[in-house]
C-alpha cells in the first residue's frame, strides 16, 4: 500500500515537472508572434473616444464594459455566499462576543499609535487613487482595496464588531444595481448629450466611485464575516 | 543570453502555474487545495500581466507619443481576474469551514478522522 502511494507521488511529481518543461520549451521555442489588432484599437484613439487617459480604464469602463459588469456581479456573490452558507448563521448562539474578547489582543503600542497616525492618509490615497483613476494609474478596483485596508487597519486598532455588516450588503445591492444600470444607460443605448467631453469624464469618475465603493464594501464584508465568524 | 534573462515574468508565471498544479495533485488538505488554486491565479496574472512586453514600451497614460504604448488588454482582463480571484479564495474557504463544522471533514480522504497536514 505504501509502496503504490509513494509511485503514485513520484508519477504527480512527474507530471508537474514533465508538464512545466513541455510548456517552458513550447513557450521559449516555438511561440508565435500574433498581431495585436485589439490594443491598436484600443490604444488609438482612446481619449476622445471614451474621455479617460487612462486607456486600462477606457477598456475597462467603455470599449469592454459587459466584463466589469460581470465581474460585479461575480463579487456581490461571492459576498452573498459569505454571509448566508456560512455554518455560524445557524449556531449564532455559540458566536457570542465576550467584552474582554475586545480587548483580548493585547495589542502592542507601537502598532496602535502608528496605524492611528496613517488611517487617514490611507482613507487619502484610496480616495485619490478612485477619483483619479481615469487620469492617472488607478481605479475603482484598486482604490476599493486601499479603503478596505484602511478598515483592515482599523480592526487592528480597535477589534470591535459595530459594523453593521446587513446594512453594508445593501448598499453593495444598490451600488451593483447602479453599476449595472449606469453603462446601460450611458454606453450601451447612448443616453448622452451632444457634446459628450465632459460626460464622459463625469461617467468616468461616476464609474469609478460605484466600483471602488462597491469593492470596498465587499472585501469588508468577506474580512469582518472571516474575522469575527469563520475564524473561530 | 544571460542566465538572468530567463527569469521573466512569463517563464515564471508559468512555473508558479505548475507548483500551484502539483500542490493540487499531491494536497490531501482541502486548505492547502484552496492555497494552490491561488498560487494557480497568481501565475496566470503574473503570464498575463508580462505578455507582450517590449523593451522601452510606456505605459498607456495619455497621449504622449514619443515611444510606443505597453498592450493594456491583458491588466484590463487581469484587474477583473485578480477580485474574481478573491471572491473564489472567499467561497472556498467559507464552504470548507462549513464542512468542516457540520462534518468534521478537513481531508480529501475516505478516513474521516485523518488530522495533520503532513498530507
Amino acid at each position: 500500500m505504501a509502496q503504490t502511494s509513494r509511485i503514485f507521488h513520484i508519477v504527480r511529481i512527474a507530471f508537474a515537472v514533465i508538464g512545466a518543461a513541455v510548456v517552458l520549451f513550447l513557450f521559449l521555442n516555438h511561440s508565435e508572434q500574433l498581431d495585436t489588432p485589439l490594443m491598436d484599437y484600443f490604444t488609438a484613439d482612446f481619449f476622445a473616444q471614451t474621455g479617460a487617459q487612462n486607456s486600462v480604464a477606457a477598456i475597462y469602463l467603455n470599449y469592454r464594459v459587459f466584463d466589469t459588469l460581470f465581474e460585479a456581479l461575480m463579487l456581490m456573490v461571492s459576498v452573498m455566499e459569505v454571509i448566508n452558507v456560512s455554518w455560524a448563521n445557524k449556531h449564532a448562539e455559540k458566536y457570542q462576543f465576550e467584552k474582554d474578547d475586545f480587548n483580548r489582543k493585547g495589542n502592542s503600542e507601537i502598532v496602535v499609535r502608528m496605524v492611528g497616525i496613517i488611517y487617514p492618509f490611507v482613507l487619502l490615497i484610496g480616495l485619490y487613487i478612485i477619483i483619479n483613476g481615469h487620469v492617472s494609474p488607478g481605479g475603482g478596483f484598486q482604490g476599493g482595496a486601499i479603503l478596505a485596508t484602511a478598515l483592515i487597519t482599523r480592526y487592528l486598532v480597535y477589534p470591535n464588531f459595530d459594523l453593521d455588516l446587513h446594512a453594508l450588503e445593501i448598499v453593495e445591492k444598490i451600488l451593483f444595481l447602479s453599476i449595472v444600470m449606469t453603462p446601460v444607460l450611458y454606453v450601451f443605448m447612448q443616453i448622452q448629450p451632444a457634446d459628450t467631453t465632459i460626460s464622459h469624464q463625469i461617467y468616468m469618475v461616476a464609474m469609478n466611485s460605484l466600483i471602488g465603493l462597491k469593492v470596498f464594501s465587499g472585501l469588508s464584508i468577506i474580512f469582518y464575516r472571516f474575522v469575527f465568524y469563520e475564524g473561530r | 543570453m544571460k542566465p538572468l534573462d530567463f527569469i521573466t515574468g512569463e517563464i515564471v508565471g508559468i512555473l508558479l502555474f505548475f507548483i500551484g498544479l502539483y500542490g493540487l495533485m499531491t494536497k490531501k488538505t482541502i486548505v492547502k487545495t484552496i492555497m494552490s488554486m491561488s498560487i494557480m491565479e497568481s501565475g496566470i496574472f503574473l503570464f498575463y500581466i508580462t505578455i507582450n512586453y517590449t523593451v522601452g514600451s510606456v505605459p498607456p497614460i495619455g497621449q504622449a507619443q514619443e515611444a510606443a504604448f505597453v498592450d493594456p488588454v491583458p491588466s484590463a482582463l487581469m484587474i477583473t481576474a485578480i477580485v474574481i480571484g478573491i471572491g473564489v479564495t472567499a467561497i472556498g474557504l467559507t464552504m470548507f469551514m462549513h464542512y468542516k463544522q457540520k462534518h468534521g471533514i478537513t481531508h480529501w480522504s475516505r478516513n474521516r478522522n485523518q488530522t495533520g497536514s503532513e498530507h
